[in-house]
């Protein structure tokens, strides 16, 4: 990947190609999961990577790829999110009839656990996406948001708190 | 209880993939955002010789000195370009060196009293 | 007290080698090309205030680390790191850098910190210039069993934005306001 990588900053469109073909899923999933709008989540995702095509030269390597994607992905999102804060809420309360206990249909309650992700803050969406989604660990999310580790651990406890409470977890 | 919920969104959150043509319309819009500006196009009219070479001549002239600023434009873009990857990687190496002594101090708070963030 | 001419040019005298050796944000670096020959990597670069003025100009303000570093370079006058890389242990001497430590003892340079780590056997001094208590110089020497780096800032540094890089790149959360230097082993 560092060799496709060094290709495609030397201006090689097909080695780039092969790069958006890695990355197109996490970043376009971590658009949708955020926005909950498939076209939107599209065009953020082809806006990251024309970014990333007009920046190979400051990307250093692999790592450091998938770093920028997902920071870049998310800061986008988060800033439109703050300038539209209507975008893609549904009434938890309407949700709340239709849940049901964790060990029920599981198509239906991931389509419930992605509509109470919705409905979290801009930054909760993102802690909870970049943990559950990427997999990454709080210090990794910190960095990645800009945001102090234990703001990043708090977001994930209340929102992991608040879908238990909305899921009504039997104990 | 906790593992269950992280484990269900997990699967909740598994990555999804762009429509098909995905690709397709990004390389489309890096295309066309690569493409020259647009090149004087038209129907040429018949006219006199003597205006043709006049013509010509004007048209070689603002050639040459468009392709010189262009030039000058590239040049002045290529060594911004690479002043920008000489700032982010001096940045880069001042951050990591901090990082270093930041790593250094924690491991000694974690050797004298513990994991500070347990 | 009426000083005599003699004893008062006798004090002039005294004070003109601390005036010429008067601190400097910006080091002057010794010739590295003995190590550099030796590095299997090396990264030299000197940026001087005009060239981070036309960095800036290229910087992305949508992309949150070139915006982080245009706020960083504001009113900066120079970055300057040479780092290198080798294939051994001890490929470097500590003398290497006497030249550098010496211009760092001189007064308005302060040694924030040093730590030696143990477990990576590395060594990190960090040293702040301030004048009328606004911090206008960084040095960073960082001694690592393979590496060697040294990175030099000059300019109107501002602590805050300073701050605001850490968590960037990993960048830790330092006491940049503290005069003393702490010294962990």
């Amino acid at each position: 990947m560092d060799e496709q990588l060094a290709q495609a900053r030397a201006g090689n469109l097909a080695a780039f190609g092969t790069l958006v073909q890695a990355h197109k899923r996490s970043v376009y999933s971590l658009a949708l999961r955020m926005l909950g709008q498939p076209d939107l989540a599209e065009d953020t995702a082809q806006e990251v990577f024309m970014q990333l095509h007009a920046n190979l030269r400051s990307i250093e390597s692999s790592e450091h790829l998938g770093f920028w994607l997902r920071r870049v992905t998310t800061h986008r999102v988060i800033d439109y999110l703050r300038q539209r804060p209507s975008v893609a809420i549904t009434s938890l309360d309407e949700e709340a009839e239709q849940i049901g206990s964790v060990d029920s249909g599981d198509p239906l309650l991931q389509r419930q656990l992605r509509q109470l992700i919705l409905g979290l803050s801009p930054d909760a969406r993102a802690v909870v996406t970049l943990r559950f989604q990427e997999d990454l660990d709080p210090l990794d999310i910190a960095r990645t948001l800009n945001m102090p580790i234990n703001t990043v651990k708090s977001h994930l406890k209340r929102s992991l708190d608040l879908m238990r409470q909305r899921i009504g977890q039997s104990s | 209880m906790t593992d269950d919920l992280e484990s269900k969104l997990r699967d909740a959150l598994r990555p999804a993939a762009p429509r098909e043509n995905f690709e397709e319309r990004l390389m489309a819009r890096i295309a066309a955002a690569q493409r020259d500006p647009v090149k004087r196009r038209g129907a040429f009219t018949p006219t006199p010789a003597t205006w043709w070479f006049s013509a010509a001549m004007a048209a070689t002239v603002i050639l040459a000195v468009g392709v010189q600023h262009h030039r000058v434009d590239q040049e002045n873009r290529e060594k911004g370009l690479e002043a920008r990857r000489q700032v982010m990687q001096a940045l880069r190496v001042t951050n990591d060196k901090l990082d270093l002594a930041y790593r250094a101090v924690r491991d000694q708070s974690g050797a004298i009293g513990g994991d500070p963030g347990a | 007290m009426i000083m005599h001419k003699p004893w008062k040019w006798t004090l002039w005298l005294a004070l003109v080698p601390a005036l010429s050796f008067a601190a400097n944000p910006r080091l002057v670096l010794p010739d590295f090309t003995a190590l550099a020959n030796k590095a299997s990597d090396s990264v030299t670069i000197t940026l001087d205030a005009s060239m981070l003025s036309l960095a800036a100009r290229f910087l992305d303000p949508n992309d949150p680390d070139q915006a982080a570093a245009e706020d960083a370079i504001k009113g900066l006058q120079g970055i300057v790191v040479r780092s290198y890389t080798f294939d051994q242990d001890a490929a470097y001497k500590a003398s290497d850098l006497d030249g550098v430590r010496s211009q760092l003892t001189a007064p308005g340079w302060n040694r924030l910190m040093e730590t030696r780590s143990q477990k990576s056997h590395a060594s990190v001094e960090i040293f702040l210039m301030t004048d009328a208590n606004k911090a206008v110089g960084l040095a960073v020497i960082a001694s690592e069993p393979r590496q060697l780096t040294i990175v030099n800032i000059i300019g109107a540094i501002d602590l805050e934005k300073l701050h605001k890089i850490e968590g960037r790149f990993g960048v830790p959360k330092l006491d940049l306001g503290a005069t003393k230097a702490p010294v962990s082993h």
